[in-house]
């Protein structure tokens, strides 16, 4: 068995079933070898970009590892964009790429790139294999290591030669499952129990450690109102009446003023991002901090905790919910707050009920979250619509929002939305785009066809990049620098040239015919979404203010919300706060 | 600004393709400067030290590194103000 045999019977092994790559000259001895693999589907996507946000996707969707292949030099650059993306918000990836032969390394060979070092900032961990005897074990290292502890992309380059080369795999032992004793929780309780006013602060590290159940046990038992981060959307119930929504640069004024007024914040799978937290200065002024986290390096990074806690996820929230059960916390007063402010100070967005109309997005928004199902899956791109979409449609579970977080990756949502169909072919999934976004990977249009993947494609065109319209509006005196798309193709004309079929909305009353139709065809659709340019994502902090300032539609109209950094706006004009 | 420090670090990893620049990128990306270093591979393993200074809390920095896969130790010694001479602009 050569080198590249020996990969998918690692895939084999660890059950890997869908890969998404691209081929090339030094990664053709695994092409090889795929064509007589039985149980590998390797799905072609139409640039290497797609095929690792695609792998994102797959992962993000279903919890599962996502893989993705390409070949050296410009395969693997092309690779950088999705595997950064994967790294910044701790998805489990596995990336193999090959690289010219062992003798060529070094030589500026053709297609030669060094990609371990150019990959050191945006990985977990990598490897240049450099002797064949070794492949085995760095496989099994690799697809351990993806999805352990905090998860990450593993990039595992291998010379051409070494991928032709006969490998005797050793017998595999099975790394030992650690068992660790029960995390001693008594000093955060007698914290807890001192609390007046205890908010949970959630993040995507819920999901990641499969405590989905566990988390929302602890919410519900223990009353404590909750705020989430972009990532953590979907981690509390639906219903539970104590929940704020999202926090941060474009949360609600609710969950602001809920962190604002805390007096001890339970961050809970969350780093703290700077969206999030805003100036730090202002953050949770009065609030003594529990941080519960699987990587300890997240500690005391930006904010004191003055308890930290890692370990299992899972284990330390049904801790928690045993222990709140024995001894419930009395908060009644400070659940009346939050739940005064959920009311008066919560995401609102009237729908517009004049049939002629133009679409505002936070209203079209609010009907897809209405029409679709439970288990739909949306992937966003990255946007104003990216923040409708998080501020107004109501995720039951948080790997139902797949959203490109720590990188804000624009060209993210169609190949995670494929990724995710594939990984979740029962379900319905959407990609929510910008006309922007959209272009970023369109090409990927022709994977959706190739494999007949029922994804509804919704674009949002605005005809510019709204999210940077709006902060050169807000912050840079309204002197808008090269945002302009009103030249955009015809989205319908595009999608229908990839053989998808598309319809155009431009007016509130067809909103839901829209939506429908779409859903109900069976197959992959296009609907394309003509929203008024001028519509911004309120409320919205200024870069690098403190979420205390946030400002609303009301501001628009202020003079001297200007720069972020108080400086002149025409010293500083090329600047970009998006 | 915050007055720069100046620490030791010394460093245990096994051997790799990109030991060192993986150890000498976190160093940069996490906001410290090296002003001084050694590194001698020893039988199966790399021990390096390093002499960086930053504005920064070392703790921070150490637990990047020992975040590293390949590296099997880290210890830092207790910091000393940078000398004038040598603070960053
Ligand atoms: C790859 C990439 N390039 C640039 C940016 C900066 N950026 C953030 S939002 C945005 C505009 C997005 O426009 P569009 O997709 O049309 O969405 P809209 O904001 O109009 O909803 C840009 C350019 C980015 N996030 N990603």
């Amino acid at each position: 068995m050569n080198g590249a045999q020996h990969i998918l019977q690692a895939f084999n092994r660890h059950q890997i079933e869908t890969v998404f790559g691209y081929p090339g000259g030094c990664i053709m001895p695994l092409y090889d070898a795929l064509v007589d693999a039985e149980n590998v589907e390797h799905v072609l996507c139409r640039h290497e970009q797609g095929c690792a946000l695609a792998a994102d996707g797959f992962a993000r969707a279903s919890g599962r590892l996502g893989v993705c292949i390409a070949t050296s030099g410009p395969g693997a650059t092309n690779l950088i964009t999705g595997v950064a993306n994967a790294h910044r918000d701790s998805v489990p990836m596995l990336v193999i790429t090959g690289q010219v032969p062992s003798a060529l390394i070094g030589t500026d060979a053709f297609q030669e790139t060094d990609v371990l070092g150019m990959a050191l900032g945006i990985v977990k961990h990598s490897y240049l294999v450099t002797d064949a005897a070794e492949l085995p074990a760095i496989m099994e290292e690799a697809i351990a290591l993806a999805q352990s502890g905090r998860p990450g992309p593993v990039w595992v380059d291998i010379p051409k030669d070494i991928l032709l080369t006969d490998v005797s795999p050793a017998a595999i032992t099975p790394a030992p499952t650690a068992t660790t004793a029960p995390a001693d929780i008594s000093d955060a309780l007698a914290l807890l129990s001192k609390a007046q006013r205890p908010l949970l602060y959630s993040g995507g590290g819920v999901s990641l450690a499969g405590a989905e159940e566990s988390f929302r046990n602890f919410a519900g038992q223990s009353g404590i109102p909750g705020v989430v981060t972009l990532k953590g959307i979907g981690n509390h119930d639906r219903q539970d009446p104590f929940y704020l929504g999202m926090l941060g640069m474009h949360g609600s004024r609710a969950a602001n003023l809920a962190v604002e007024a805390c007096d001890l914040l339970l961050v809970i799978g969350a780093r703290l991002d700077d969206r999030a937290t805003g100036k730090l200065d202002g953050f949770a002024p009065n609030a003594r901090v529990i941080h519960i986290d699987a990587d300890a390096a997240e500690f005391h990074k930006l904010r004191k905790a003055d308890i930290a806690m890692g370990g299992d996820l899972s284990r330390l929230m049904a801790q928690f919910a045993t222990a709140i059960n024995a001894a419930p916390l009395a908060i009644d007063d400070w659940q009346q707050q939050c739940r005064n402010w959920c009311a008066t100070k919560g995401f609102q967005a009237a729908d517009n009920d004049e049939p002629e109309a133009p679409i505002s997005g936070p209203s079209f928004v609010r009907q897809l979250s209405r029409i679709t199902s439970d288990d739909t899956v949306i992937a966003c791109d990255v946007g104003q619509h990216q923040m409708w979409v998080a501020q107004h449609y109501r995720f039951n579970h948080p790997r139902h929002h797949l959203t490109s977080g720590g990188l804000g990756t624009m060209g993210f949502g169609m190949p995670a939305a494929i990724g995710a169909q594939f990984a979740c072919p029962g379900k319905t999934v959407i990609n929510v785009s910008g006309d922007g976004s959209f272009m970023m990977n369109a090409q990927e249009l022709a994977t959706i066809r190739r494999y007949r993947l029922p994804v509804k494609l919704i674009v949002m065109d605005n005809q510019c990049l709204g999210m940077v319209r709006q902060q050169q509006e807000l912050f840079y005196d309204n002197r808008e620098s090269q945002i302009n798309l009103d030249d955009n193709p015809d989205f319908v004309a595009m999608a229908r040239a990839f053989d998808i079929p598309a319809i155009s909305i431009q007016r509130s009353d067809q909103i839901r015919r829209g939506i429908e139709t779409i859903l109900a065809y069976d197959g992959p659709m296009l609907l394309h979404v003509a929203i008024a340019r001028e519509d911004n994502v309120w409320p919205i902090v200024k870069p690098g203010g403190s979420n205390r300032d946030m400002l609303d539609e009301s501001s628009q109209r202020t003079p001297g919300i200007r720069q972020p950094n108080g400086e002149n706006p025409s010293t500083n004009a090329k600047e970009t706060a998006a | 600004m915050n007055t720069p420090h100046q620490h030791h670090i010394h460093c245990e990893m096994n051997p790799e393709p990109a030991a060192i620049e993986r150890l000498c990128q976190v160093i940069r990306v996490r906001g410290f400067q090296v002003t001084a270093m050694t590194a001698e591979l020893r039988g199966s393993r790399w021990e390096m030290t390093f002499t960086v200074e930053g504005t920064r809390a070392v703790a921070m920095l150490q637990s990047q590194l020992e975040k590293l896969h390949t590296v099997t130790q880290v210890r830092t010694d207790a910091e000393t103000e940078a000398e004038p001479a040598r603070r960053l602009a």
